[in-house]
């Protein structure tokens, strides 16, 4: 039904690579998912069903991957052989964290009142730009084959990535009491 | 042209030799309705007196089923404990929940046991909802018949896109009792956009604002070179037209001055609130008198009366569009689904968050059961597949207790599916030998949020240090979002699986036992089942604190350690006797006494499970 290929960007005929082109991403996905998916097996026999089940899983894992900038760096330091779920505390320099928890704090004050959207607007800017310059040193790093370097900043980003889901929900429980 | 174009290639005769009857159907709160392709044209059949929507009501009497549909509808006033509607809303729901729920005040429920679903009592006995559903059901299937003369081969049945597991399971099995093979199950904004596809080939994101009468949905689709991908959808399984009823007839009671409002007037107290509400749609002012009290509501009045529930749906469409990363601007079409968003308020709200006019063109309330028609035919193979393809997501995270209650999220909401995730954990004490797996859904992070789904054992674990066992947990939800789990243990490959089944459902096998036998046969089983499972939670609980006391009885107090033994002691006469309540209710008292007690041997070892290696091996009772 469907050749699997050696890695995620092959299975999507896209170089192996962080910058992504995600519109083709997003075609060759549907493409692939239009062969495999179970519904095209809604009349076939239980054996073809499960099959369809696993491939069309499998793609869905593989496009999730990519999409993700956050997950395709990590796919990438994998597929260099470092495994990215094993922190070590090493990898996680004192100042990151102090500099993580100002942020949350920050967050954490605060509260409904007229100037609350624009200071969540302004910790949002400010999470977004140093997120854009980690990832501009993390393809540097990995170009460079400074591995070491690239698992680090890649712990980095997802520091980032979690603050910016907490402004997300601190976003959204101040809409829920203030009138839109 | 439209890339989806649904004429037969060739111009081929719908009925050629192999054609099957295949139909969509809309298993709604408040109304229901069946789609089929009539010379080649998907569209809802009325009944003999031309009406299209049938309304979801069951009347009950000592002999069974009375009346289904409007003639039940009507009764509603005068036999309110008999006669079910919004029974969709009571699908996967424990007895704790309808009995405090809204939207129900006029039944009596019987708990039901064990896997049992708490039900209905009506004049013909305990009714649960997946029976109810399953009444509608057969009256859909025999309009189809009667309208095309053929036997209904297979359909497709739409849910809200936020049902979860459980919900989903017991509609799937409403459709089995009714004798109806579900090719698929379907979210009601995928149906919609699959409608409005068709009648005009729209491309872009697509924004379906479905406000039923009991659930509310909001969905963004893309639709992208014929195949539908569901970017990311949200809701609430307890807000519809049915809500703004009850919220006018709350203003009714205030006004009026009336005492409390007994159970039987209800269902008359809200015919008076929905009347005043639909003359709102096309009216700035309605005349409404309930008891001896007269009065008028105007649209203001109303805007504000109901500001809080329209205000949720649009947290809702924020919350969606805030998932799927999109802005407003990037929306090209908005659809109404629904007959609640005829409302003017809802119309405004909508129009005003997403700044552009809502499309309104196919009729709100049948627009969903003709996209599940029309994707029924593909399915069933009337169609060439290559038409289109539907890409749906799971709409609830799927997780597993680890300790301390936490949830590991395994699959996050809005992932598409099918999916498969696999996680490790681990031992977290020295030669355990099984390890108890918690399978929940939803989004809070602790275990008693969220909704329980499964509890499953992995036995035969080669006794190890603490940490050193490992086990794979798969979870994999399949097309229709149903979830399978298995664990596996590296060492041995020594399994366990379990077919998750809706905690408050019937699982397959049960389902045919009751259409073999007689209900009260089902039941005895079900108690005895039931009567098992309370034993074995309980035994698993006892083992689990007696070991824990062993390990770690040295921070407790004398007296936290006499209430967990005196409560221990208790449990353990309970097992010797028939009764599962009293066994479940001890089982959760024990686990509450040892609470404070596993909140600190969960601190003792939180290296750990910050890692989310460990996995709680106290079992908990939740609901």
């Amino acid at each position: 039904m469907l050749a699997i290929a050696d890695n995620y960007f092959a299975q999507f005929a896209l170089p192996v690579d962080f910058e992504i082109n995600s519109g083709r991403l997003g075609s060759r996905y549907r493409e692939l998912q239009a062969e495999v998916h179970p519904d095209r097996f809604a009349a076939s026999g239980e054996e073809q069903r499960l099959q369809a089940i696993k491939l069309s899983s499998y793609l869905n894992e593989a496009y999730e991957t990519l999409k993700s900038p956050l997950r395709r760096a990590g796919y990438l330091l994998r597929l260099r052989g470092i495994d990215v779920e094993q922190v070590a505390q090493s990898d996680l320099a004192p100042e990151l964290l102090f500099e993580q928890m100002e942020l949350r704090e920050s967050l954490a004050e605060l509260s409904r009142g007229e100037s609350a959207f624009d200071r969540l607007d302004e910790l949002n800017r400010k999470a977004a730009s140093r997120l854009a310059e980690r990832q501009r040193q993390f393809v540097q790093a990995l170009a460079g084959n400074r591995l070491d370097q690239a698992r680090k900043l890649f712990h980095e980003l997802q520091f980032l990535h979690k603050l910016q889901t907490e402004i997300d929900k601190k976003e959204e429980s101040l809409e829920s009491v203030a009138d839109f | 042209m439209s890339l989806l174009q649904i004429s037969e290639p060739g111009g081929g005769d719908p009925r050629r030799a192999d054609h099957r009857r295949a139909a969509g159907i809309d298993l709604g709160t408040t109304n229901s309705l069946i789609a089929t392709a009539i010379k080649g044209e998907v569209r809802t059949l009325a009944d003999a007196g031309g009406a299209h929507l049938l309304p979801s009501a069951v009347q009950y009497g000592a002999g069974g089923v009375l009346a289904v549909g409007a003639a039940a509808k009507a009764r509603s006033a005068a036999d309110p404990g008999n006669v079910i509607v919004s029974a969709k809303r009571a699908l996967g729901k424990s007895f704790a929940e309808l009995r405090s729920g809204g939207g129900f005040r006029q039944y009596r429920f019987d708990a039901g046991k064990g896997d049992a679903a708490p039900a209905f009592v009506t004049a013909a006995g305990p009714r649960d909802p997946v029976e109810v559903s399953a009444a509608i059901l057969r009256v859909l299937a025999r309009r189809c018949r009667e309208e095309t003369g053929e036997e209904l081969a297979g359909a497709v049945i739409t849910v809200p896109a936020y049902f979860n597991d459980a919900q989903r399971q017991q509609t799937r099995h409403a459709a089995k009792l009714a004798g109806i093979e579900v090719l698929r199950l379907l979210n009601e904004p995928t149906a919609a956009a699959v409608a409005y596809g068709l009648d005009r080939g729209e491309h872009g994101n697509i924004i379906v604002f479905d406000l039923g009468g009991g659930t509310f949905d909001v969905s963004l689709l893309s639709l992208r070179r014929g195949v539908f991908e569901v970017l990311a959808t949200g809701g609430d399984t307890a807000l519809g037209g049915d809500d703004f009823d009850q919220a006018v007839a709350d203003w009714l009671i205030a006004q009026s001055g009336a005492e409390a409002v007994a159970a039987a007037d209800w269902p008359a107290l809200l015919q008076v609130a929905n009347r005043a509400r639909e003359r709102l749609s096309d009216a700035d002012q309605a005349e409404v008198a309930w008891r001896d009290w007269r009065g008028a509501l105007d649209a203001a009045q109303f805007a504000e009366i109901v500001a809080p529930l329209v205000r949720r749906t649009i947290l809702s469409c924020r919350r969606v569009m805030r998932d799927a990363g999109i802005d407003a601007g990037a929306i090209d079409n908005v659809l109404l689904v629904g007959g609640a968003t005829r409302m003017p308020v809802i119309r405004g709200a909508v129009t005003k968050f997403f700044g552009r006019e809502p499309l309104t063109d196919i009729d709100p309330d049948r627009v969903v059961a003709m996209g599940a028609g029309i994707q029924a035919e593909v399915l069933i193979g009337n169609r060439p597949t290559d038409d289109f393809l539907l890409l749906d997501v799971n709409p609830l995270s799927l997780g597993i207790e680890t300790m301390g209650e936490l949830v590991e999220k395994i699959i996050r909401r809005n992932t598409a599916i099918p999916v498969a995730k696999s996680q490790e954990f681990t031992t977290f004490k020295d030669g355990q030998t099984a390890m108890a797996l918690h399978v929940v859904q939803g989004e809070r992070e602790l275990v008693g949020e969220c909704r329980s789904l499964a509890r499953f054992t992995l036995g035969g674990i080669p006794p190890m240090v603490a940490g050193a066992a490992k086990v794979k947990v798969t979870f994999q939800v399949d097309a229709d979002g149903l979830l399978s789990v298995s664990a596996e243990e590296a060492s041995t490959g020594g399994k366990a699986e379990v077919q998750v089944k809706p905690s408050f459902g019937l699982d397959s096998g049960q389902i045919e036992q009751m259409l073999r036998d007689s209900r009260d046969h089902a039941r005895d089983d079900m108690l005895a089942r039931a009567l098992g499972e309370a034993r074995l939670d309980a035994t698993r609980l006892m083992d689990a604190i007696g070991g824990a006391i062993e390990e770690n009885g040295e921070i407790l107090s004398a007296a936290e350690k006499s209430g967990i033994e005196q409560a221990l002691a208790e449990l353990r006469d309970a097992m010797a006797e028939q009764d599962s309540a009293r066994i479940e209710e001890l089982t959760q008292r024990l686990n509450h006494v040892s609470e404070a007690f596993a909140a600190r041997r969960m601190n003792l070892t939180v290296g750990a499970a910050l890692r989310g290696e460990s996995i709680d091996t106290l079992s908990r009772e939740t609901e």
